[in-house]
């Protein structure tokens, strides 16, 4: 079988533009849970925005991640407030908003308002990520925000008062990076995606897939194929993971570690996970399939209507000599 | 210059001053065939090939009816114009046929599949432009293969 082709097929089923109309009900119930926030908070929050996959360009349409940053003011929940004060307020809000239209869950640093099935079959879930300026009317200089951590997250402890970042320069970091390159950092940040969605609760946080994915880039020479490009990530992750002193380096933050998200026991399974997948295609190509599925809702036959490429890539030296008459 | 597929919706798009100018150098070359390679880009959809350049190759033998180019000496130029914003690439090759219409040859139509044959070569749909001319006329003919047939592309 062709390992390229396949993985070809999985990017194009999973392109978000697919599923246009799931997309527009979350860009819709974004814009809901963005105007209610600013109603209720009224000057004490700066404008709420999308923080997740869809405005990284790195989303994959089984997995619509729509993160929303609540961006609070220092003082928003008084001069004495705490970043618990600032969340349990937040869910408190979002649950008497959305209760009789929604689960609205208390999650490791966001709230999540999971909107039941319409009448369509579609679940809408938007992912409210409150976090606090560090001093007050800064954030529109610094953008830095603290976030809470609800409940145990990797090495960071629940209840830790926060978690300093820049979403802005995270979101901005992996948005360039995945869109000058298309051919490498977005697809295989896509297929890892893909994979983690046939995993149950994976721990791995998509964010840290996609740091990775650069880490392993910037840190290779990889090039060839498709594949040959998603085998050597997959081969530094199994490789790097589990090393005591690999870092992964928040771009919002320098001193955050994402590699923290994970205990010692989630980066070895992470490494024995990736060993796995290696081993597996290498005994029988078409294990390709389990690992990194299509999305059969969006299959289609081969037609004639795009231009093709043999999937490692559109770079070529042409042939040697060619006779022309 | 807009160029469509009569069946299949690929289109292709290429300025006409571009094409004026392969004409102009072809001709230089007469009585003898000329031509080079074609550098461009697709769409995100994959649907639209826009060419936009030419490498001319450094090493070439050519006659009326025949032209025969290497690759030696070009590589890098392939190279520089895989860096620029949009990455641009090879998609195909033209040539002249002095005295001749712009159709293909048995040889054109081996050539454009040894080019999407050739393991070096990353697409699928290479394009052929013959540019065929006489004292008095001269008249161009985009092709591409899918698959395994040429199709002419129609305006």
């Amino acid at each position: 079988m062709d390992k390229n082709k396949h993985l070809e097929s999985v990017i194009k089923t999973h392109q978000i533009a697919k599923e246009e109309q799931l997309l527009n009900k979350h860009r819709d119930k974004s814009k809901d849970v963005k105007e209610s926030l600013e109603k209720e908070y009224g000057s004490n929050i700066y404008s709420p925005f999308n923080s997740g996959s869809y405005a990284k360009n790195t989303a994959i349409n089984t997995k619509f991640d729509f993160d929303m940053i609540a961006p609070f003011k220092k003082n928003a929940f008084g001069s004495n407030g705490t970043l618990k004060d600032m969340y349990n307020n937040v869910y408190d809000f979002l649950y008497e908003k959305y209760k009789d239209e929604a689960n609205v869950i208390k999650q490791k640093v966001s709230i999540g308002i999971e909107f039941f099935r319409d009448e369509e079959g579609d679940i809408v879930k938007i992912d409210v990520v409150p976090g606090r300026e560090l001093n007050q009317d800064k954030y529109p200089d610094d953008e830095n925000l603290n976030l809470y951590v609800y409940y145990k997250y990797g090495n960071y402890d629940a209840g830790s008062e926060r978690i300093k970042t820049n979403v802005k320069a995270q979101i901005n970091n992996i948005k360039d990076r995945a869109t000058n390159e298309k051919d490498s950092i977005r697809k295989i940040i896509r297929l890892l995606k893909v994979w983690k969605g046939t995993k149950l609760n994976y721990p791995t946080k998509s964010f840290l897939l996609e740091l990775i994915t650069i880490k392993a880039f910037d840190n290779n020479d990889i090039t060839g194929s498709l594949w040959d490009k998603l085998e050597a990530v997959m081969e530094y992750i199994r490789d790097e993971v589990t090393k005591e002193n690999f870092t992964l380096k928040d771009p919002g933050n320098s001193s955050n570690d994402l590699i923290d998200t994970l205990t010692t026991s989630e980066r070895q399974n992470f490494s024995n996970d990736m060993d796995n997948i290696i081993n597996r295609i290498e005994d029988n190509d078409e294990n390709i399939k389990t690992y990194f599925p299509e999305n059969e809702k969006f299959i289609e036959e081969d037609n004639d209507d795009t231009y093709g490429d043999k999937g490692a890539g559109l770079f070529s030296i042409p042939p040697k000599n060619e006779r022309f008459g | 210059m807009k160029l469509r597929l009569k069946d299949i919706a690929l289109e292709l798009q290429v300025e006409e001053r571009f094409i004026n100018e392969l004409a102009r150098i072809g001709k230089a070359h007469y009585p003898n065939e000329y031509g080079g390679f074609l550098i461009g880009y697709y769409s995100d959809d994959k649907k639209i090939l826009t060419i936009t350049d030419t490498i001319l190759p450094k090493k070439y033998n050519a006659t009326p009816s025949l032209f025969m180019r290497d690759n030696i000496g070009v590589k890098q130029h392939f190279k520089n114009f895989y860096k620029e914003k949009p990455k641009k690439y090879y998609v195909g090759e033209w040539h002249t046929h002095p005295n001749n219409k712009a159709i293909p040859s048995i040889t054109d139509i081996k050539a454009i599949n040894s080019i999407r044959n050739d393991k070096d070569v990353a697409i699928l749909n290479p394009v052929l432009l013959i540019i065929g001319y006489t004292d008095n006329h001269t008249e161009i003919g985009f092709y591409v293969l899918i698959k395994d047939k040429i199709y002419k592309y129609e305006n």
